[in-house]
């Protein structure tokens, strides 16, 4: 096949993704073209005399034929390949053809998803994410499972070669992903009772189905309809994100395995993600109220190069709902060395009472020789930590009535995520020290616990 | 003014801060009469549509009145900005109301942005801003004469070049 914008030569045979998936593909566009078969096309139809559903069916049948064979053309020119340099390389485009290449020693993440559609037909996606801005992202669908497992080998082994740092991987110790090869490692589980009870006691969820309740007892009381109509109204939302989210999350399982934590979840479409210990640059435990009886915590990370919408897709949890002791276990892994328990927290002095009334008396701060962490919260507790190597610079801020109260707040700051740490309302008097502190640290600490 | 509420926490490292040129005042203020136009304008308008006097000379004060506070506001938040430049890492000072302090180590900076808009440029004044791998740093120092912005840029530059251990 004739390959103009690229210089290097393949070193295997260009591959393509497997043969059904303009097949899959098409499907998207069924309901489309019945809309438009029955709505505007339908209305010349009808007046030929021909029935509505027959009408429906040609539609879905047309439309799907064009998506597909649209999709097979673009099929028939996707290809991807290692070059000769270790990188992965996806040409495709039908008229105007493009080569993108992964530079894989820059590799963030490869995940393997098999969405509801593709995983009855044994499909996966492979996405591969390099460090960089913009376009630095490939999804490769559909692929075998077992192509799929295949390329993300290669792709993890690959990634390793020419980083000089890293030990060389063993491509046989590269696991594979099979549920079976998983349980071995297997450190925390979220079984589907806790994952279903943990989503409904979140604080506002509660808190809006608690209101649905009561306006259903309205309801029934004076029977009128308006309080229905609220029920729905304050109900609804939580109930379609509690949903969501279980399907998401359901079976959620993190292993240890050579190349970091792998995370697999979901009902209808699973996920299998790797996350690096060395890409984490933040952890966030969150403990709603109602979930503090039983001592439970979710898990979130801030990831380099995720950014910060990332958690719109929920890639930023590490656990969504876990015993403190297990989540305590897992974040060790990310964090090694470090004791969340027996942090040398240092309170918000008690005036801080007057500039936040709520939270005083969780605010915290606490350094140590490798990280800063603040706590704030008083419905829903954080716990933010991050190592000293990840802080990026220090902020002082002092707005109007913390400088009536002598106060004022430390924030370090972090790349993009979920993960805020903010010193909030600290005696004037520290923050300085503090702020100077944080930044010795974290320039002392970027060159001793970084390798590279 | 500032000399009696710096305190503790926002205090410069050694000696004082190093302050922005004066011209930044007088370019805010340029922005400041442009945005005042419209409200000039209506105030005409009305004159024209005949409301009454008092009510005209009321609006008038009361401009009058915007105008000299938010004049005032300026050369206050112009006058505190300040920087200073460590043997590690570079201070900025900002703010009023909301007084800031950001910390960036020199290994910590990806880039250095020089920006210059058309007010700016005609008055010849710059702003250096500096950016990490995070989001929220806020280190922008505006209103630097250009050849102190361009050699604070290459100072900056030099030093992060030396201490830069990658993301």
């Amino acid at each position: 096949m004739s390959d103009d914008i690229a210089q290097a030569a393949p070193t295997d045979p260009p591959r393509r993704t497997a043969p059904v998936t303009p097949l899959l593909q098409g499907v998207p566009a069924i309901p489309f073209f019945v809309i438009f078969a029955i709505g505007p096309a339908g209305s010349i139809a009808g007046d030929l005399g021909v029935p509505a559903v027959v009408v429906g069916i040609l539609g879905a049948v047309i439309g799907y034929a064009i998506a597909a064979a649209f999709a097979w053309l673009s099929w028939l020119k996707r290809t991807y390949y290692f070059d000769t340099e270790g990188d992965l390389r996806v040409d495709s485009g039908v008229l105007q053809r493009s080569s993108r290449r992964l530079q894989l020693s820059r590799l963030q993440n490869v995940d393997v998803v098999s969405p509801f559609l593709a995983r009855l037909f044994g499909l996966v996606e492979v996405r591969v994410e390099v460090a960089g801005a913009g376009d630095s992202r490939v999804v490769l669908r559909y692929v075998t499972v077992s192509e799929g497992d295949r390329l993300r080998r290669e792709i993890l082994v690959k990634a390793t070669v020419g980083d000089a740092s890293a030990d060389p991987v063993d491509p046989e110790s590269v696991h594979a992903l099979d549920p079976a090869a998983m349980r071995a490692d297997v450190l925390a589980q979220v079984p589907t009772g806790r994952l279903l009870g943990g989503l409904l006691l979140r604080s506002v969820t509660a808190g809006l189905l608690a209101a649905s309740a009561f306006f259903i007892f309205v309801t029934v009381v004076t029977q009128g309809p308006v309080g229905l109509l609220f029920a729905v109204a304050t109900g609804g939302l939580p109930i379609l994100i509690v949903v969501g989210e279980f399907l998401t999350y359901h079976g959620f399982t993190v292993a240890r395995s050579t190349e970091g934590l792998r995370l697999s979840y979901g009902l209808l479409s699973t996920q299998r993600r790797t996350v690096p210990a060395a890409r984490v640059h933040a952890v966030a435990l969150i403990s709603p109220l109602l979930w503090r009886r039983r001592d439970w915590v979710r898990v979130q990370l801030t990831i380099a190069g995720l950014g910060s919408d990332s958690s719109k897709a929920g890639r930023d949890v590490l656990l969504p709902v876990a015993p403190r002791e297990e989540a305590l276990r897992v974040v060790a892994e990310v964090l090694p060395g470090v004791d969340l328990e027996s942090l040398p927290w240092v309170s918000a002095p008690t005036r801080s009472r007057w500039r936040a009334p709520i939270q005083w008396r969780f605010l915290a701060y606490a350094i140590t020789d490798a990280v800063i962490a603040a706590r704030t919260g008083r419905i829903t507790r954080r716990v933010q930590v991050a190592p000293h190597a990840r802080v990026q610079s220090v902020r002082i801020s002092e707005g109007p009535w913390e400088r009536r109260l002598d106060l004022a707040s430390v924030h370090a700051d972090l790349a993009p995520g979920p993960v805020r740490i903010t010193a909030h309302h600290l005696d004037l008097a520290d923050a300085r020290p503090l702020a100077d502190r944080e930044a010795d640290l974290a320039r002392l600490a970027r060159g001793r616990d970084l390798p590279r | 003014m500032r000399g009696h509420d710096i305190d503790v926490a926002f205090a410069a490292p050694q000696g004082s801060w190093t302050p922005v040129s004066p011209r930044l005042a007088t370019a805010r203020r340029i922005l400041l009469l442009l945005a005042l136009v419209p409200l000039v304008v209506a105030g005409i308008a009305l004159a024209i549509v005949g409301v009454g006097v008092v009510w005209l000379a009321l609006y008038a004060a009361g401009l009058l009145a915007l105008l000299i506070w938010a004049w005032w506001i300026i050369g206050r938040r112009v006058g505190s900005f300040g920087y200073a430049e460590r043997d590690n890492d570079l201070l900025v000072v900002s703010g009023i109301l909301v007084r800031r302090l950001v910390i960036v180590p020199y290994g910590r900076m990806q880039l250095v942005d020089l920006r210059a808009g058309p007010i700016d440029r005609s008055l010849g004044i710059t702003t250096v801003q500096l950016h990490t791998a995070a989001a929220t740093t806020d280190a922008t120092i505006p209103g630097l004469l250009p050849q102190e912005a361009a050699d604070l840029r290459d100072r900056l530059a030099a030093r992060g070049e030396e201490r830069s251990a990658g993301l």
